[in-house]
C-alpha cells in the first residue's frame, strides 16, 4: 500500500502487517466494553484484528464513523451495544438500530460487503459471547482479505465507460 | 396559461412572494422567478421545460409568507419541509399544477443545440419543428413517476395530459447496470465517478432538503469529516454525508443529479435508500404531513432487526 506508512490520527494503518486485516470495534461503554473487558480478564482466546474504541453509547456511533473507519483502512467495522431494552441510556440503542439496520443495507451499493459490517448487542456479563463474537466476524471478514476502500487504482477489469448523459 | 397566472395574482393579495417560473429569453426554457407583483405574474408559465424544484428556497424564506408553484414531485419536498419543521404549513400558500413529466434539457441542449426550440404539449415533443419520441428525454425520476398529481395544495392549476399516475416507462439502464454490480464493482465505478467531482458542492445547494446551510460538515474544520483535497477519496465522504444526511428526508425529487456539472449519478444512492427505507420502516418522505422524520424515533416492538 504506497501511502501505508502515511497514517492517520486513529492509527489503523500504522499497525500491524500490511496483509493482515484490521477490524475496528465500536463498543458501548455499559455494556460491551464491559463485556468485552470481562472476556479479557476471564482469558478466553479471541483473534487479535479487533481494534477497541470506547463510545458512551451505541447511539453515539454516527454510520459516518463507520464509513469514516473503512474510508482509513478498515477491513471491517463491528458496533456493539447494550441488548435492546438495556441501553443505559433507555434508548440510545434503539436509535442506532434503526441508523445501523440502514447502513448495512446500503453499504454494498457504497462498495462494502455487507459480511464486513456487523452490529450485536452484548452484555457486561456476557464474556463468553464477546469472545464468540469477536471469532465470528473475524472469519466471516478474513476470507474477503484487504478492502482497499479509499485510495488505490481502480481495477483495470472493470474499466467501461460508466457516463450515461 | 391564464389560469396560473390568475393563481398567482390571487396568491399575491396574500403573499409577499411567488416562486414560480418565467420564460428565460436566452433558451425559451422556464426558470425560477420570485413574483412580487400583479403585472410581473402576468410573466408566469409552465411547461415541460420548468425542471426545477422550488422548494429549496423556502428554507430561506422562514418567516415570511409566500406562495410556491409546485408539480407533484416538487410538492413532497414541501410535504417533507413541513415534517421537517424547516417550513410551517400556513405560511405557504401551495399552487399545484398538474404535469406530464419535465424534459432532460441538458440532453436535448447536447443533441440538438443550446436553447433550440421546443414545443411540447405533453404527449407530443417537437424539438426544432419535427417530433421527437418524448419518453427518452425526460428526467431520470419523471419516467417512473409515482407523484405526477401533488399531494398538497391550496389551488390547483391545470391537468395532466396523459393517463394516471403509475409508472410510466422502465428504469434507467445505468441504475440496473449498478444494481447488478458486485461490492467490488461498486467500489470501482464510485471511484471512478468521484475522480470527477470537483466540490462546487452544487448537489447541496440544489437539494431542497440540505437546509442546514453554513454548518454543513462537509465543510467544518471541528469535526473535520472532509479533508478540502479534490479527490476522488474526500468526494466520497462529502456524497456519504449527503446520503446518510439525507436518510428519510429525500423526496426523490433529483435535483443534486440535475445540478451536478460533472454528472455523477448521485441518484442511484438515494434511490436505494429510498427503497431500503420503504423495506425496512414502509416509510417515504414527503407523502404524509404528519409523519416523524424516521431516523428521530423509533418502535421497540416493530424494529426487530439483526440479532435478538
Amino acid at each position: 500500500m504506497a501511502d501505508a506508512g502515511k497514517g492517520h490520527a486513529c492509527g489503523v494503518r500504522r499497525r500491524g502487517r500490511d496483509d493482515e486485516i484490521k477490524l475496528v470495534g465500536f463498543l458501548c461503554n455499559w455494556c460491551s466494553y464491559a463485556g468485552a473487558d470481562m472476556a479479557g480478564t476471564s482469558r478466553l482466546a479471541q483473534p487479535a484484528a479487533l481494534r477497541i474504541v470506547r463510545v458512551p453509547c451505541s447511539g453515539r456511533v454516527d454510520p459516518l464513523l463507520v464509513m469514516k473507519a473503512f474510508q482509513e483502512g478498515a477491513d471491517g467495522v463491528l458496533v456493539s451495544g447494550c441488548h435492546p431494552g438495556d441501553c443505559h441510556y433507555n434508548e440510545g440503542n434503539y436509535y442506532a438500530r434503526r441508523r445501523l439496520e440502514l447502513l448495512k443495507r446500503m453499504l454494498p451499493y457504497y462498495g462494502v460487503e455487507p459480511e464486513r459490517f456487523h452490529y450485536t448487542w452484548v452484555s457486561a456479563s456476557e464474556g463468553g459471547r464477546w469472545a464468540e463474537v469477536v471469532a465470528e466476524f473475524t472469519a466471516a471478514v478474513e476470507p474477503l482479505g484487504k478492502l482497499h476502500y479509499a485510495g488505490g487504482a481502480p481495477a483495470a477489469a472493470a474499466g467501461e465507460e460508466d457516463g450515461d448523459g | 396559461m391564464d389560469e396560473l397566472v390568475k393563481a398567482i395574482t390571487a396568491a399575491l393579495e396574500d403573499c409577499e412572494l411567488v416562486l414560480g417560473w418565467a420564460r428565460d429569453p436566452a433558451t425559451g426554457a422556464g426558470r425560477p422567478e420570485r413574483f412580487t407583483s400583479a403585472g410581473q405574474a402576468q410573466e408566469a408559465i409552465f411547461d415541460a421545460t420548468c425542471v426545477h424544484n422550488l422548494a429549496v428556497h423556502l428554507p430561506r424564506l422562514k418567516q415570511r409568507r409566500v406562495g410556491i408553484v409546485v408539480k407533484g414531485c416538487d410538492a413532497r419536498s414541501v410535504v417533507e419541509l413541513v415534517v421537517e419543521r424547516e417550513v410551517e404549513r400556513e405560511r405557504v400558500q401551495v399552487i399545484g399544477v398538474g404535469c406530464d413529466g419535465v424534459l432532460d434539457l441538458k440532453r436535448i441542449w447536447r443533441r440538438h443545440g443550446y436553447g433550440v426550440a421546443i414545443e411540447d404539449d405533453g404527449e407530443t415533443l417537437l424539438v426544432d419543428g419535427s417530433e421527437v419520441e418524448r419518453q427518452p428525454l425526460l428526467q431520470h425520476k419523471c419516467r417512473h413517476c409515482l407523484d405526477a398529481d401533488p399531494s398538497i395544495y391550496d389551488v390547483v392549476v391545470g391537468g395532466r395530459t396523459a393517463e394516471g399516475p403509475e409508472p410510466r416507462g422502465e428504469r434507467q439502464e445505468l441504475a440496473e447496470r449498478f444494481r447488478e454490480m458486485t461490492p467490488s464493482q461498486r467500489r470501482d465505478f464510485w471511484r471512478r465517478q468521484f475522480a470527477r467531482c470537483i466540490r462546487c458542492y452544487a448537489c447541496r445547494e440544489a437539494c431542497p432538503m440540505c437546509f442546514c446551510r453554513d454548518v454543513c460538515i462537509m465543510q467544518t474544520q471541528v469535526p473535520h469529516w472532509a479533508g478540502g483535497e479534490v479527490n476522488p477519496k474526500e468526494a466520497e465522504m462529502i456524497q456519504l454525508i449527503r446520503v446518510g444526511h439525507l436518510a428519510g428526508r429525500c423526496t426523490g425529487c433529483g435535483e443534486c443529479e440535475r445540478a451536478c456539472p460533472v454528472e455523477i449519478p448521485l441518484m442511484l444512492l438515494m434511490e436505494e435508500q429510498n427503497r431500503a427505507l420503504e423495506e425496512m420502516l414502509d416509510y417515504r418522505a414527503g407523502t404524509d404531513i404528519e409523519a416523524r422524520p424516521p431516523l428521530l424515533t423509533f418502535d421497540p416492538d416493530r424494529d426487530l432487526w439483526g440479532d435478538e
